[in-house]
């Protein structure tokens, strides 16, 4: 590297192998210009750069066309009123109810999946016996994560529309309705389990080995270890795969529009406190924004403007979160942060 | 392990409370599984009668979609055929267009924007660009929507369709600016974030000495990078295909606001105009027809629909394990 | 110990989840078609504050033809319908009406038809005339941008029925919309287009009148303007309980739901 010829160099002592040079020591070789390459690769040179110009500049251009449509649309008398059913939206009516309808989905979602998507990704790499079970499991969790989320909309509505399921949002006629905040969690919750399950399994495949022989050499069982060694290590995993199967939650409409009912207001279903909330109807972020799109019924475009914004935010906030969580560990797993060699300019 | 238990006993020995603890969790995992399969086989049995009534003929094309979903909705068969009378070609023809044509589109941007995030890009634009792609990788399809049903489809409504356009199809469809164009491009932009994310992650991940290898060769830039990083990195290029494709494919929300809703199979061979006129991809009509999930045939036809997307999406991943399994054998890791 | 508190909590709250269920009374479920839709809102609304106790029924959309199965199949206790009842549908369904309403040819603002005869309407709408020129009036040149409503709407076949005759379908081609609100936001942006919406809905877009007679509610209410269709509650038999108190109450012609239906529709009762 540093062009000395090392058929006449002494072979140096193993304690006297040669400093590493430093950042500031490294020569680095003058940039080749382009003019020296064949003709396609200069094509393909220019033309990597004009790609990666042109997202840029389309990516900034989304980004800062919702940014601007969504300020210049939003009101703080938004926040705090429930849309008005009336045939003219744009004059009045705030979208309140969407943002606890999306609080409330994304949590039952949450809440449901993550016990159950850590519990899998620990069965399938700690335990994972029979063989043949654990790669079942595998290829469901992946059908599901394949799974286009209307498809999963209506075979909840299939499942819920059962009679026996009423408690879950209210009798109808014959069978249930099938609609309510209930129903769109648990479908939710399917949604956000194949990434809980990925992270998690990432996670357990980065704990040393040497943790879980060191909790068995002190006595512990394995159930303990897991308990108590395993998934405290891997708490960074499990909360990124939680905050991207929220932000996926967070995005889905057609769950929403089938299954927690095609009102915007939410409708809260009998007279217990939370559960009738619960059970009843009403809508969520998504699903206001769709309504109000000329694609939906209230063509209020700048309450949709207004609302999209507001989504965009959450997602902001969601991965500045999973940043902090994953950012911490090492620098590798940024990405684009990565260093590249030096004498690759 | 309770100490003083000889080696070749300890993994004989289970304790009760591991027992119970693979237990719990191994009935979860099996309550799990047979949740999604009883999901797979309520969406079959349900899908039957459509198939039955119409054999294979289903996924080939003869007469109007909307018509037959017209029909269908009023419980008055068309002249000639059953109440199930479906030919599902121009929605699947719809799809296939979409979708394939939206990630080629995305693969070919996103190998080079990953190109360059990785490899020429300064140091600001790259700060820069990173959050705002991770941002644009997390905005919900319904937003992807909304720009393009009040920006680009009036946009190409006025400046890219002509009248002399709209005349020339005037006599089996209309062209109003919601088409496979506007589609293809949102889908487009909705898939190539994610797939720039993979690629770039993956290119970041070759091993600095093949790369020095090669300049040591004598070799240029682009050909170090074309030849090394890019072959690295092909299981993660394959995986973001089959995502994105994934992703493509069931995409409904948004498609149901753009891509025209008018069951019409889009016609090659009718020049430019094919580009501008309206598709009807699959998830786009279960999600349109919905409503009507109480009506029998309607309902058997959308689960009929619903079944032919979880077999696409599986065969999808099983075409994704087929093609990484080759590139194992140069022990690049999947 | 820390297991079995856990089973504990979650016993207790699965409890309270079943429990209550059978405790509470059913709220009436409406569903059907968008053109009813903000009628239906209303009057749901009023029921509620008429009687405090009784729960606000729920009010859902999807086209009068998904109201019609839904009551069918159990899922509605009481569709909308903006159509007048066929032979083709489900046995066993009883028709109430309770309003009519009127349905007007829009156009888009730039375009401002003041009048359409019959033939015209049946021309466009069955697509024998395809351009802006050949319709006399028509402040415009170019294409015409048909737009319907797709399969399982009432208006639509309410439209053909009143519009087109018995016979006559609306042309194939047309983009079809899946609700009032989305057909007079499409007309409302294009400038070539022509559909058909409920009087509710003109806000924003040129209501064409019929045959001589603008396409006003006093027109309608009035009995001159020709576009005149019903509004119909569909029950499983004849109405019981709580449905048909609901029923009664919309069909009493009391001073609320006169006052609610006359706003935008017409009054029968």
């Amino acid at each position: 590297m540093s062009g000395a010829d090392p058929t006449t160099e002494q072979i140096p002592a193993q304690n006297e192998l040669p400093a590493t040079p430093t950042m500031a020591e490294i020569v680095r070789p003058p940039r080749s210009s382009t003019s020296t390459w064949p003709l396609i690769d200069r094509l393909c040179y220019g033309l990597c750069w004009a790609t990666g110009i042109a997202l840029c500049m389309i990516a900034l251009a989304i980004v800062v066309f919702m940014f601007v449509k969504g300020i210049s649309y939003l009101r703080p008398s938004l926040f705090i009123h429930s849309p008005a059913p009336s045939l003219h939206q744009s004059q009045s009516g705030g979208f309140l109810d969407p943002i606890v309808g999306t609080l409330i989905i994304a949590a039952i979602g949450t809440l449901i999946a993550a016990p159950t998507g850590v519990a899998l990704a620990v069965w399938l790499s700690e335990y994972g016996r029979p063989a043949w079970l654990a790669r079942a499991v595998e290829s469901a969790i992946e059908m599901i994560s394949g799974a286009p989320s209307i498809v999963l909309a209506i075979f909840g509505l299939l499942i819920f529309s059962q009679g026996f399921l009423s408690f879950l949002s209210q009798p109808a006629a014959e069978g249930s309705l099938g609609s309510s905040f209930l129903c769109a969690g648990i479908i939710m919750a399917l949604l956000a389990l194949p990434l809980i399950v990925a992270s998690t399994r990432a996670g357990l495949s980065q704990v040393p080995d040497h943790m879980r022989e060191a909790s068995y050499a002190l006595g512990k069982t394995k159930a303990t270890t897991i308990r108590r060694v395993l998934l405290r290590a891997i708490r960074p995993s499990v909360a990124s795969g939680v905050v991207l199967g929220l932000g996926r939650i967070i995005g889905d409409t057609a769950i929403v529009t089938v299954l927690a009912g095609g009102n915007l207001i939410n409708q809260a279903n009998g007279n217990v406190p939370i559960l009738s909330t619960l059970r009843g109807t009403g809508s969520s972020l998504t699903t206001y924004v769709y309504e109000n799109s000329p694609a939906g019924e209230g063509n209020a475009h700048q309450k949709a403007y207004a609302a999209a914004f507001v989504l965009l935010v959450m997602v902001l906030a969601l991965n500045a979160l999973v940043t902090r969580l994953t950012g911490e560990r090492t620098a590798r797993s940024n990405w684009l942060s990565r260093m590249r060699p030096a004498w690759i300019r | 392990m309770p100490v003083g238990v000889p080696n070749h006993r300890r993994r004989l020995r289970r304790t009760g409370s591991d027992k119970r603890a693979e237990f719990t969790l191994g009935a979860l995992a099996v309550a799990v599984l047979v949740l999604i399969g009883l999901m797979l086989i309520t969406v079959f049995v349900k899908a039957w009668p459509s198939f039955s009534h119409n054999g294979l003929a289903w996924f080939g094309s003869g007469g109007d979609v909307d018509t037959q979903l017209r029909a269908m909705n009023e419980v008055t068969p068309l002249p000639g055929h059953s109440i199930y009378y479906f030919r599902a070609w121009s929605l699947i023809w719809g799809t296939l267009l979409t979708t394939i044509l939206a990630v080629l589109l995305a693969l070919a941007i996103s190998v080079m924007a990953a190109v360059f995030l990785t490899e020429f890009a300064p140091a600001p634009v790259r700060r820069v660009l990173e959050p705002v792609i991770r941002l644009l990788a997390g905005v919900p399809s319904v937003v992807y929507g909304l720009i393009g049903i009040l920006a680009l489809t009036p946009w190409i409504n006025q400046h890219l369709i002509s009248n002399a356009r709209k005349k020339s199809v005037d006599l089996l469809v209309q062209l109003n600016g919601a088409d496979l164009t506007t589609a293809t491009l949102i889908l487009t932009v909705m898939i190539t974030p994610i797939m720039v994310a993979i690629i770039a992650g993956a290119l970041a991940s070759v091993p600095p000495s093949w790369r020095e290898g090669s300049v040591a060769l004598g070799v240029n830039r682009w050909r170090t990078i074309y030849r090394i990083s890019l072959r690295t990195a092909r299981p993660a290029i394959v995986a973001a295909a089959v995502l994105a494709t994934a992703r493509a494919l069931g995409e409904a929300i948004m498609l149901a606001m753009v891509a025209g809703g008018r069951g019409f199979a889009a016609n090659p061979l009718d020049g430019i105009t094919f580009l501008f006129e309206p598709v009807r991809p699959l998830a786009a009509t279960i999600f349109q027809e919905s409503g009507a999930i109480t009506n029998g045939p309607v309902s058997h036809t959308i689960y009929a629909m619903a079944a032919v997307l979880l077999v696409s999406a599986a065969m999808l991943s099983f075409a994704g394990w087929a093609a990484k399994q080759p590139l194992k054998r140069y022990g690049i890791r999947a | 110990m820390r297991v079995n508190r856990t089973l504990i909590v979650s016993l207790i709250l699965a409890a309270l989840l079943v429990v209550p269920a059978g405790a509470l009374a059913r709220r009436l479920i409406i569903g059907g078609s968008t053109s009813v839709l903000p009628l239906a809102q209303k009057l749901a609304a009023a029921y509620h504050k008429a009687y405090p106790k009784l729960a606000t029924p729920k009010v859902e959309g999807g086209q009068s033809d998904v109201g019609i199965s839904g009551v069918a199949s159990g899922r509605f206790d009481i569709g909308d319908s903006s159509r007048d009842p066929l032979e083709t549908d489900p046995h066993g369904l009883r028709f109430t009406k309770i309003a009519q309403d009127g349905i007007c040819v829009i156009t888009n603002k730039s375009n401002a038809l003041t009048n359409m005869s019959q033939q015209t309407i049946v021309s466009i709408f069955t697509g024998s005339i395809s351009d802006w020129s050949e319709v006399p009036g028509a402040k415009i040149t170019g294409p015409i941008d048909l737009f319907d409503r797709d399969g399982a709407s009432g208006t639509q076949d309410a439209f053909q029925h009143i519009f087109l005759g018995e016979e006559l379908k609306v042309s194939p081609k047309a983009t079809p919309e899946s609700s009032n609100g989305l057909e007079q936001s499409s007309v409302g942006s294009d400038q070539q287009a022509i559909g058909f919406v409920s009087f509710a809905y003109t806000g924003g877009v040129n209501a064409v009148g019929y045959q001589g007679i603008p396409c006003t509610l006093r027109n309608a209410k009035s009995g001159q303007y020709g576009g005149v269709r019903n509004f119909w509650m569909v029950t499983k038999g004849a109405p019981k309980g709580a449905t048909a108190k609901f029923l009664q109450w919309v069909t009493s012609g009391n001073k609320t739901t006169k006052s609610i239906i006359n706003s935008s529709w017409i009054a029968i009762h």
